[in-house]
């Protein structure tokens, strides 16, 4: 496995290295990497796993995450083939571990919507897509949630322009909005 | 009615009888009724022991506007403490806090939902100017939506500067001035008026 594991073996929680174990036996080779940092899990999987890794997250006894805290994108643009990167992180009130899931995407790609497995994705994944760019496919309802409708550009990439003078200094086109 | 009269009167004609140090001069109505000014000083100072802002934040100087409420600062010594819930009941507005675009259209709802007469205060250095955060998201200065009468400086001001401030409006409160005498016009609908021809303020 690759990755940067600095934690000791032992460090992880009995529950949460089964569920490790368990997730390893399942997805074998096409789990891209895994990283273990204080007693905290990270699996690194390909885009097209996507859906089959949290689905097995959510309904393996051994993992059971029965609650998505949140999922969030990232823009890393030096890394030129994927710049960007989507992570899950997972609770499971069973066992009572976390456990995060990352995976990375180039331009354009997206990913399916996890709202079949966590409603509660639904407001993170419209987040993600607008800040971002990341389209998630089959998402019930993917508008603007932070910024206005009539916004343009994706402001939480690292190309955006941090001081700006778009729109003036309202910002917004106020017209059928009062 | 008397406010109906008062309203109807041009706003220059009451200020040049507000100015007028002898007091007590008539206000000529457009209908040629004679109002004494005494009368609108009445109402003012009679306002201005009551001036109930809207109860409404948006960040982080709405704390220490919760602080002027509270028992160590307690503006209810001045009759400020009721803050309306509904912007029908209010007198004014402090906008504490900076106003993101997302929120603009709801700042000049609730702005246009008080009734005449009303005062605006701007609190803190967002609510002023936008302060550091010349971003994407955030409206470059209250002013730029809705006419503003007094600006506290500070990020965020200390309850005491908010006093100050509420005393100045409470000064404009009993003069009966407004920071849209002469104006009479909301800067955000002027906006969208320009935006129709494609300006952006």
């Amino acid at each position: 496995m690759s990755g940067g594991s600095t934690g000791s073996a032992g460090s992880l929680p009995a529950s949460l290295a089964a569920a490790g174990a368990k997730l390893e036996r399942r997805f074998g080779v096409r789990v891209a990497g895994r990283t273990e940092f204080r007693g905290e899990l990270t699996y690194r999987v390909v885009p097209e796993d996507w859906m089959r890794v949290l689905s097995f997250c959510r309904s393996a006894r051994e993992l059971a995450f029965d609650q998505l805290d949140c999922l969030l994108g990232d823009h890393l643009p030096e890394r030129t083939d994927a710049p960007f990167e989507v992570v899950a992180h997972l609770t499971s009130h069973t066992h009572g571990h976390r456990m995060r899931v990352k995976t990375a995407l180039a331009e354009g790609q997206g990913l399916p919507t996890a709202t079949g497995l966590w409603p509660s994705a639904g407001f993170d994944e419209r987040e993600a897509w607008e800040m971002f760019g990341i389209v998630f496919h089959d998402h019930p309802d993917l508008r603007r949630l932070l910024t206005t409708d009539d916004f343009d550009g994706f402001p939480l990439r690292k190309d955006f322009p941090v001081q700006g003078t778009v729109g003036g200094r309202i910002r917004t086109d106020l017209r059928g909005k009062i | 009615m008397m406010d109906d009269m008062l309203r109807r009167a041009t706003d220059s004609q009451v200020r040049e009888a507000l100015e007028d140090e002898t007091l007590g001069g008539p206000v000529r109505l457009p209908g040629g009724i004679a109002m004494p000014v005494q009368i609108e000083r009445v109402l003012g100072f009679g306002r201005s022991f009551s001036f109930w802002p809207l109860l409404f934040g948006l960040a982080c100087c709405a704390i220490e506007m919760m602080a002027l409420g509270g028992s160590r600062f307690d503006m209810s010594r001045f009759g400020m403490e009721a803050m309306r819930a509904s912007p029908r009941q209010a007198d004014g507005m402090i906008v504490a806090g900076w106003c993101t675009t997302k929120m603009a259209p709801r700042v000049v709802r609730l702005y246009e939902q008080i009734p005449d007469p009303k005062w605006v205060l701007a609190m803190g250095s967002c609510a002023i100017s936008g302060n550091i955060w010349d971003t994407y998201g955030v409206v470059q200065g209250i002013d730029s939506l809705i006419p503003v009468d007094v600006y506290v400086a500070g990020c965020p001001p200390r309850p005491e500067a908010l006093w100050q401030g509420l005393e100045m409006i409470r000064d404009r409160v009993k003069q009966s001035r407004h920071a849209y005498d002469g104006l009479r016009r909301i800067p955000a609908r002027d906006a969208m008026a320009l935006a129709d021809e494609g300006v952006w303020l």
